[in-house]
């Protein structure tokens, strides 16, 4: 669904999304299209965007961290 | 699924959706399944993070310090020297932030700052990673490409049907649906891949636009701009007014049915005008495949059940094929331009003015430039054609065929003009014409064309100027031969189509080299070839053609110049020759680089005389001329010196390549800038088409033909001695040596006297050796004398004793031209009959009185009387007769001396002398060396003449002959004493002189009473005054 989602935003607006999506892949902030998409309608909707990026970044920790420890008990 | 810090029911629409946003967000970071509650990992982080959006302690976005950080990185991607990944940091933020949000439509907003620092705080070192903007860029443009609003609807209408305007996107149909966009990505490209053909093109557009464009009246949009099929014969289905007057065709149709009983409607197909007028634009355009003009073996045709509603079809057809005959022309003028470019291969099949083996010969240039001329003028034409279509295509005017044919009424007279010249000039000549013949026949035709229009004055501008611009261009392969021919002396026609043709077998440095090298195709040259077109003509169509075309047997339009132009090539030719002996090419290349060609000098009068305010456009030619000056220059330096030092230097070559790339465009440029000129300005009619060419074409070949005709002359005079070799002749020859050849002559004329025989080689050669060497060391050893014996019978004669003897003197070439072997055999006429008078003369100058005095009185001394002198003889009768016998042989010697010596002066002083004088002030003056041999010929006949030496007066002669004759004899009894005399002899001799003289007298008298011969004035009058004494 979220795809869907992600083409229609595409295809109405290609131009911002793509664009985006360059400047990420610049600045090497690993995320995909569809995380970016979420991102941008968060920041729409008046998130703050260095909470969203800290909170990004402890989610992407802790599931390393979770991803480790399974990989050790398994 | 406790809720986080609300509950659900009470929560607002846009808190719903944040929290559908951060369940999303949270899913696709960590990636856990949102119904997996079992650890509550999912509520953990969805808790942290709603606590970390609600309670932060960071600021509000500053959009400055964005920028800034922007700045930086860009700054530091220069700095590590990724140029490219710099370049696209900066190209894409400053889009990013200059393109709208999905639901912010507004640029440069908080929210854009706030992504932006977002991927900025995640940004994770961007300097490290590799980064390739390209290929993704393509990716997504391809991905841009696809129809997403089709796909997604075509999908919808499947389930919904088409009325549903915003589907509930419920969670699980939408996962069903999620494995269907990779699978019809193959479809959306099977959709551009089937339409090749064109009616399948048609069908498919329809609903494909209709899709596209989403607007309900798309297809009847398209049926209004694409033009039904009515070339596949179906019946048509647009819908036309009811008026009255748009049906007239159904209309008088009816008519017909009505009243004839036997009328049958037939099947027609119905255009609209619009359709006929594109084809008829089409036609004229050079279109060969169309529906309403059909083309059959060269011939147009407009088929005969086309018919359009407003007219009947009669009238229709009347019209189309005025049409029709206007496009038959283009299709020849078209196919003649095709054969000329070698284009069409069925040329050499059925071409009437193909040239056979095309591949072997050389181009044949005046065609090539007739048809680049029209070619030019089919570009214009096609040109305004096009614009017609456009105004069509547009609808912004009413564009009915009238209009169209009233608009193009001036071309299509000019087609006419172009159509007419064509077939004089070049269809109907016969294919097995010389070139020469062809190439004359055609810029005869133009020129007469030209001249006919002309006199018609200004009612003819444009026909004028049209014909005008294509005699420019075709006469150029002509001019540029001139030109080549007058200013390098070398005469490159590979094709022949030049008036003037050299002769191969004839060396440039041969004698005969002036007269036998060219042959001029002139009249004589032509009449055969003319009476076969002529018959071809008179066989074909009517006769008139043939007489018009035999006047003009040669380039009229060169012919007043055409005496210059011979003559400055040849002389030009023959002064190279001399020259190369001299080696001084280098200086001739780059002086020829500054030179300006016959034909550019010849387009820069035309334009300066046709100029009427169109000052700029000359100036910039004239600036694009000095460019390709200076180019032409560079290049022949370059050339140069790549001869001089045998250097293959690769990269000089490709210069040189370079070199005549710009230099061909310039030349384009240039001309094509020209003859637009020369069209535009129409007042080329203003002054009269002759006058134009009398001050434009004409005085820069005479320029040229007074400068290499001067130079030769002056090379002639100079280099070569010319006048030096034409006074040694009139030396020698005419005896002006006097004192030389009196040395010479005097030798010969003692052995004579002395009876010893003196016609021997050796001792003439030497006795003129010894005369010629001490004063014209030079000249002795191109002289040498000869002796041939002549018949007998004039020989018992002693005034033809010297017959036979011959002067030579060998001239070197190339003075040989002037003074030919036929000069010298006159010079030798001349010269016997000085000798023969410098005889008489001499032998009656060495006569002394004592000898006859002394033969007298011999016989007494032997008798024994005392011998004094002066003493009377004694005796009666017998020495009284002695007395008298001697008194009259002194009176008749006195008398032959007096003949003689008028005679002598005659022709020494009033022939010889007064003409040489004249020849050497003509020589002085002569222009150029036809003219220079011309008055050495004169020269040569007017003493030839005035020394009575021609078969006219060749009875004068006799008589002088006589006298001359009388006074050898009258010397030689001299000689041999009184004893060999008798009276009667005496008497006869007196008696004869007489007569010889009376006659002499009596028509020299009458001849200078009538007047006709002043010369002979002084000697008949010195004659009269021996009579007188007589």
């Amino acid at each position: 669904m979220f795809k869907i989602i992600l083409y229609i935003l595409m295809a109405e607006f290609p131009v911002a999304t793509r664009v985006l999506f360059e400047i990420s892949r610049i600045l090497n902030t690993g995320l995909d299209m569809e995380t970016l998409s979420i991102c941008v309608r968060l920041c729409e909707q008046g998130i703050n965007p260095e909470a969203l990026s800290s909170v990004i970044k402890e989610l992407r920790k802790a599931t390393e961290a979770l991803k480790a420890a399974e990989n050790m008990t398994g | 699924m406790a809720a986080p810090l609300t509950s659900p029911g009470r929560r607002s629409r846009f808190e719903q959706e944040q929290d559908r946003a951060v369940r999303a967000l949270i899913r696709s970071v960590t990636g856990l399944p949102e119904e997996e509650l079992g650890d509550g990992r999912f509520q953990t982080a969805l808790n942290f993070a709603w606590s970390n959006f609600r309670f932060h302690r960071f600021l509000d976005v500053n959009s400055h310090k964005v920028e800034r950080t922007i700045e930086g990185i860009h700054e530091k991607l220069v700095v590590h020297s990724d140029l490219r990944k710099a370049a696209s940091w900066k190209r894409l933020t400053e889009k990013f932030l200059n393109s709208p949000l999905p639901s912010i439509e507004e640029t440069k907003t908080d929210t854009h700052y706030s992504i932006l620092s977002l991927l900025l705080c995640l940004s994770d070192s961007p300097s490290n990673t590799t980064y390739v903007e390209k290929p993704r860029d393509k990716e997504v443009e391809k991905e841009e490409e696809f129809d997403w609003g089709k796909y997604l609807m075509e999908g919808e209408e499947i389930y919904f049907g088409p009325g549903v305007d915003t589907p509930d996107w419920s969670g699980e149909s939408e996962e069903e649906e999620d494995t269907q966009p990779l699978s019809r990505e193959d479809s959306g490209i099977q959709v551009d891949r089937t339409p090749l053909e064109d009616q399948d093109l048609n069908k498919k557009t329809v609903p494909n636009a209709s899709w596209k464009v989403g607007e309900p009246d798309a297809r009847s949009w398209l049926e209004q701009h694409v033009v039904p099929q009515y070339w596949t014969g179906r019946a048509p289905r647009f819908s036309h007014s009811l008026h009255l007057h748009s049906n007239l065709a159904a209309v008088w149709d009816h008519q017909l049915y009505t009243s004839d009983p036997l009328y049958v409607p037939e099947e027609r197909t119905l255009v609209t005008e619009t359709q006929v007028i594109r084809e008829t634009l089409w036609l004229l355009s050079g279109v060969k495949k169309l529906f309403i003009f059909q083309l059959n073996d060269g011939k147009v045709a407009v088929r005969n059940d086309i018919i359009v509603t407003h007219l009947t079809h009669n009238c229709l057809r009347s019209v189309l094929e005025q049409i029709a005959a206007y496009g038959q022309v283009v299709f020849r003028l078209q196919k003649f331009i095709d054969e000329v470019m070698g284009h069409s291969p069925e040329s050499i099949m059925h071409g009437t003015v193909s040239t056979p083996k095309k591949t072997t010969e050389a181009p044949f240039r005046t065609y090539q430039a007739f048809m680049w001329a029209l070619y030019k003028y089919f570009i214009s034409f096609k040109e305004e054609l096009t614009e017609i279509e456009k105004c069509i295509i547009n609808k912004d005017k009413t564009v009915t065929l009238s209009i169209v044919i009233d608009k193009l009424s001036p071309r299509l007279a000019q087609l006419k003009v172009l159509h007419k010249v064509f077939s004089t000039g070049v269809a109907e000549v016969p294919p097995d014409t010389r070139n020469v013949v062809r190439a004359s026949h055609l810029l005869n035709t133009l020129y007469k064309a030209i001249l006919e229009y002309d006199s018609v004055g200004e009612a003819s501008e444009q026909t004028v100027s049209l014909l005008f611009s294509l005699w420019v261009e075709t006469v150029r392969p002509y001019l540029q031969t001139v030109d080549e021919w007058i200013v390098h002396g070398n005469l490159f026609d590979p094709a022949k189509e030049f008036i003037i043709q050299r002769n191969k077998n004839v060396p440039v440095n041969h004698r005969d080299f002036w007269y036998a090298t060219y042959t001029l195709y002139s009249v004589s040259e032509k009449t055969e070839n003319e009476e076969k077109m002529s018959d071809n003509a008179s066989a074909s169509s009517g006769s008139d053609q043939a007489p018009s075309s035999r006047q003009h047997t040669m380039v009229s339009f060169l012919k007043p110049v055409l005496k210059q132009i011979i003559m400055a090539g040849k002389s030009m030719q023959l002064l190279k020759n001399l020259q190369c002996k001299d080696g001084t090419p280098q200086q001739a290349a780059s002086r020829d680089a500054e030179r300006k060609s016959l034909y550019t000098l010849f387009l820069e009068s035309v334009q300066s005389r046709l100029r009427h305010g169109e000052e700029s456009v000359s100036d910039t030619i004239t600036e694009q001329q000095a460019t390709k000056q200076s180019l032409i220059k560079m290049q022949s330096i370059a050339e140069r010196h790549l001869e001089l030092d045998d250097v293959h230097d690769p990269l000089l070559a490709i210069n040189f390549a370079r070199l005549y790339l710009e230099q061909s465009d310039f030349h384009e440029k240039f001309t094509g800038g020209d003859v637009c000129v020369d069209r535009s300005s129409e007042s080329v009619t203003c002054q009269t088409f002759e006058l134009t060419l009398r001050s434009c074409l004409y005085p820069h070949i005479d320029k040229q033909y007074l400068e290499c005709c001067g130079n030769l002359m002056q090379t002639l005079k100079k280099d070569y001695r010319l006048v030096e070799y034409l006074q040694a002749m009139r030396n020698f020859f005419l005896l002006e040596a006097g004192d030389t050849m009196y040395d010479f002559y005097t030798s010969i004329f003692d052995k004579i006297r002395e009876k010893e025989t003196w016609q021997n080689v050796a001792f003439l050669n030497v006795q003129l050796q010894e005369a010629v060497g001490q004063r014209y060391p030079e000249d002795s050893a191109r002289l040498s004398i000869s002796f041939e014996s002549v018949d007998t019978a004039k020989k018992k004669l002693p005034v033809h004793t010297l017959d036979g003897l011959t002067l030579s003197y060998k001239v070197p070439w190339p003075v040989d031209i002037v003074i030919s072997l036929e000069c010298q055999k006159i010079y030798n006429q001349v010269f016997l009959l000085l000798l023969q008078i410098k005889w008489a003369k001499y032998s009656l100058d060495v006569l002394r009185f004592d000898e006859l005095v002394c033969a007298a009185e011999s016989p007494q001394i032997k008798e024994g009387a005392s011998l004094e002198q002066g003493m009377r003889p004694p005796l009666g009768p017998q020495s009284e007769s002695i007395k008298q016998q001697i008194h009259r042989m002194f009176l008749l010697r006195v008398k032959l001396m007096h003949f003689v010596n008028s005679l002598h002066n005659y022709i020494m002083t009033r022939i010889l002398h007064s003409t040489g004088l004249e020849f050497q002030h003509q020589v002085e003056e002569a222009k150029d060396l036809d003219q220079l041999i011309k008055i050495h010929y004169r020269y040569l006949s007017t003493i030839h003449d005035r020394c009575l030496l021609r078969e006219k007066v060749s009875f004068v002669k006799e008589a002088i002959m006589k006298v001359l004759n009388l006074v050898l004899m009258f010397a030689d009894r001299w000689q041999a004493g009184l004893r060999a005399w008798k009276m009667e002899s005496i008497e006869k001799m007196e008696s004869d002189f007489k007569n010889c003289h009376m006659f002499l007298v009596t028509v020299l008298n009458k001849a200078v009473c009538r007047g006709s011969f002043p010369h002979l004035e002084s000697l008949a009058l010195s004659l009269m005054a021996g009579m007188e004494q007589s």
